[in-house]
């Protein structure tokens, strides 16, 4: 049974991992209840793939918000003002940070892939084009078929309706066990949402994050920000000895030293604190001058 | 990329990000983001 590469003080990132989820999604008893959270708070975006329509959610998911707003809700298409000030605010200062430390669904992942299984894969061949995927995700079902389905007059979140898993996990599974009404209306959709999910998770036994890296569309958004983000992984050449534990504790299958700025690293940190010589650190601020002329590769 | 380009950039982008999230507070599309959000989205839980 292959193990996933332990990290010393990894515990701390999934107990707050744990405690960005309970933050985000506090109203517990509306899981027994069936119901969903109805307050203001709902008006504003939180930073991970989030489901408003998980119970006991108090926020709105960015990119739920991003396909209704760009439907105008139900009216005509509109430029997603609101929700774009969100993710470029969210973008600039933590960039995937969140994807690493604040997401759900990340989470989730992260905890079944520490479950021991007969091969862990750290990449394949041709992993790097799959990559590419979450743009075609973000490109078509969050924005093109949105839209063109605002202009027909009608409002389809297609990426939430046809492929989110964390609105089928944190949403779709406690709302249907917990309400008879909605129980009786389940039919292929859900049990396609369900299949997808199921394979999602399956995958994160075999490979670590596998939505993260594939189809993720807010991953891939915040990713476009990692080069400036406040939040950064800082790399010193100088003290690296190149024993290669960052490579091998990556969860997202990269070159932490040569691909720090990499539109895929997640800032968990797994690498900075695997690495025997602090070659590696996640920082939060400008970069020092020295870093803003090191060269990462995409 | 050079430090004062990245200053540069981020700076613009954040002056943008806080002018996209006023204009969008007083064109009223918070309103759009809360009953999305404070209603069961059938599509989200795979009913829809």
């Amino acid at each position: 049974m292959a193990k996933a590469a332990r990290v010393r003080g990894e515990w701390k990132r999934l107990v707050v991992q744990a405690a960005a989820f309970l933050l985000q999604n506090p109203k517990l008893h509306h899981f027994f209840l069936g119901t969903i959270e109805k307050g203001e708070t709902k008006s504003v975006c939180v930073p991970g793939l989030n489901c408003y329509s998980c119970p006991a959610a108090i926020g709105a998911c960015p990119i739920g918000s991003l396909q209704n707003s760009m439907s105008g809700g139900y009216k005509k298409p509109a430029f997603p003002f609101y929700v774009l000030g969100f993710l470029l605010l969210f973008g600039l200062t933590l960039g995937r940070w969140i994807c690493g430390w604040l997401c759900p669904f990340g989470w989730v992942q992260d905890l079944v892939y520490r479950i021991p299984f007969f091969k862990k894969l750290r990449t394949f061949r041709f992993e790097r084009y799959f990559r590419w995927l979450k743009y075609a995700v973000l490109a078509v079902l969050v924005i093109g078929l949105p839209l063109l389905s605002a202009f027909k007059g009608v409002l389809v979140p297609w990426f939430c309706k046809v492929l989110c898993p964390s609105g089928t996990l944190f949403g779709g599974i406690p709302l249907v066990a917990a309400n008879a009404a909605l129980k009786n209306q389940i039919g292929f959709l859900f049990w396609w949402k369900v299949g997808v999910l199921s394979a999602l998770l399956l995958l994160s036994l075999l490979v670590s994050r596998p939505f993260c890296r594939y189809l993720c569309p807010l991953g891939a958004i915040y990713g476009l920000f990692n080069r400036i983000a406040l939040a950064h992984l800082s790399y010193e050449k100088e003290t690296c000895v190149d024993c290669g534990k960052c490579v091998s504790v990556c969860p997202m299958g990269i070159d932490p030293k040569k691909q720090f700025d990499s539109i895929e690293c997640i800032r968990c940190g797994r690498c900075a604190r695997a690495c025997p010589t602090d070659a590696l650190t996640v920082r939060f601020g400008l970069r020092k001058k020295a870093e803003s002329h090191k060269k990462s590769t995409i | 990329m050079k430090r004062s380009v990245r200053i540069g950039i981020c700076t613009v982008l954040i002056l943008l990000g806080t002018a996209f999230l006023l204009y969008g507070i007083f064109s009223g599309q918070v309103a759009g983001v809360i009953a999305k959000a404070t209603h069961i989205c059938l599509e989200c839980i795979g009913i829809g």
